[in-house]
């Protein structure tokens, strides 16, 4: 488990300093977690409250290997764009200036944070193109859960809050790997640690 | 609140939160003003018994039959429905799992010689249905940015 952890932190360390230098603010992350979540609990840990949702599935060697999310909510993403592209006022509705940044800054995220994960596996995941909903988080994110490629009645999530206090940008990225793909992360971690 | 694949047979308020490809389905007995409600996630329990309310095929006999232990008749049943969007058309091998989660409500609905008396299914958004077994089984649809409206 703390090799899976460290999994989760190189990734979102990579992501959180490209996010950096796209708004160039200083970005704090949390310690990453790793949690699983029965489906009929999922409600608890995401909402419904609107977000807008940067969504890869994740290709490569695998060929599908779950997906990894860039999660903002409707508020910070204003946030984000509005430094972005030099706006200032917080109460704009998205637009498609909007979701063009958000896609972009996704992204830039999702590679940064696949490309050091592929370091440490050994194996390359690539993301997908993006796909940007803005909408219910919840009803996001039990859309991909329906879509997996088993039948789960658990999903693990590693998540790591990346956020910006100057901006007051707070906003996640989220890996929700398939159960196959876990079993794969979980041999390459293990050959990794056995000494040699 | 009811979760995914979770049901609730009674006559309190329900609610199923942020339905994406997911469906809410409810029943009502207008005789006896009590009601239930299910959170489908999936069409097809292929053989799976742990989870009835997590499929479209075995969630709908579920509610037929907890109802039906209530002394509940077929024929005073109200069946509405919500959910089944498709949020992410690009991904999931284009697996519509939203229209598949609907159209198998639909098809053991109509095997038992039930009608739909009001949907809505379909389009990108995601939805939250809340259900009143107390206040005539009323059904109420809410979208992310939208006021709640009766179906």
């Amino acid at each position: 488990m703390d090799a899976m952890q460290e999994l989760g932190n190189i990734g979102a360390a990579h992501a959180a300093t490209t996010l950096s230098q796209m708004i160039s603010s200083p970005v704090e992350m949390s310690v990453p977690k790793i949690t699983v979540v029965d489906v009929a609990e999922l409600a608890n840990h995401i909402g419904e409250e609107s977000a807008a949702l940067v969504v890869f599935e994740l290709q490569g060697e695998i060929p599908h290997g779950g997906y990894i999310i860039f999660y903002i909510s409707r508020k910070s993403a204003v946030y984000l764009t509005n430094t972005m592209l030099g706006l200032t006022d917080p109460d704009r509705p998205l637009n498609e200036m909007d979701e063009s940044a958000l896609l972009e800054v996704g992204n830039i995220m999702a590679s940064a944070f696949l490309d050091a994960t592929a370091e440490l596996l050994g194996f390359i995941m690539l993301p997908s193109p993006p796909v940007l909903t803005i909408d219910m988080a919840h009803a996001a994110m039990q859309s991909l859960i329906a879509q997996m490629q088993e039948d789960i009645d658990e999903v693990m999530l590693f998540s790591t809050e990346l956020f910006c206090a100057e901006h007051k940008i707070d906003s996640d990225i989220i890996m929700m790997p398939e159960t196959s793909t876990l079993k794969t992360f979980v041999e390459r971690l293990e050959n990794l640690m056995k000494p040699s | 609140m009811i979760g995914i694949g979770e049901y609730h047979v009674g006559s309190v308020p329900m609610m199923a939160i942020g339905l994406g490809s997911c469906i809410g389905l409810t029943l009502y007995d207008k005789d006896r003003q009590i009601g239930a409600m299910v959170h489908i996630m999936l069409p097809e329990s292929s053989g799976r018994t742990d989870r009835p309310g997590k499929y479209a095929d075995t969630a709908v006999l579920l509610l037929l039959n907890k109802l039906s232990d209530l002394g509940c008749q077929k024929s005073s049943l109200v069946v509405k429905m919500a959910g089944g969007a498709c949020m992410f058309e690009y991904f999931g091998n284009n697996l519509n799992i939203g229209e598949r989660n609907a159209e198998k409500v639909r098809a053991i609905l109509a095997e038992n010689h039930l009608r739909i008396s009001a949907e809505e299914i379909g389009g990108k958004r995601g939805r939250t249905v809340a259900f009143y077994p107390d206040d005539g089984g009323k059904v109420t649809v809410r979208s992310a940015d939208g006021v709640a409206h009766e179906i």
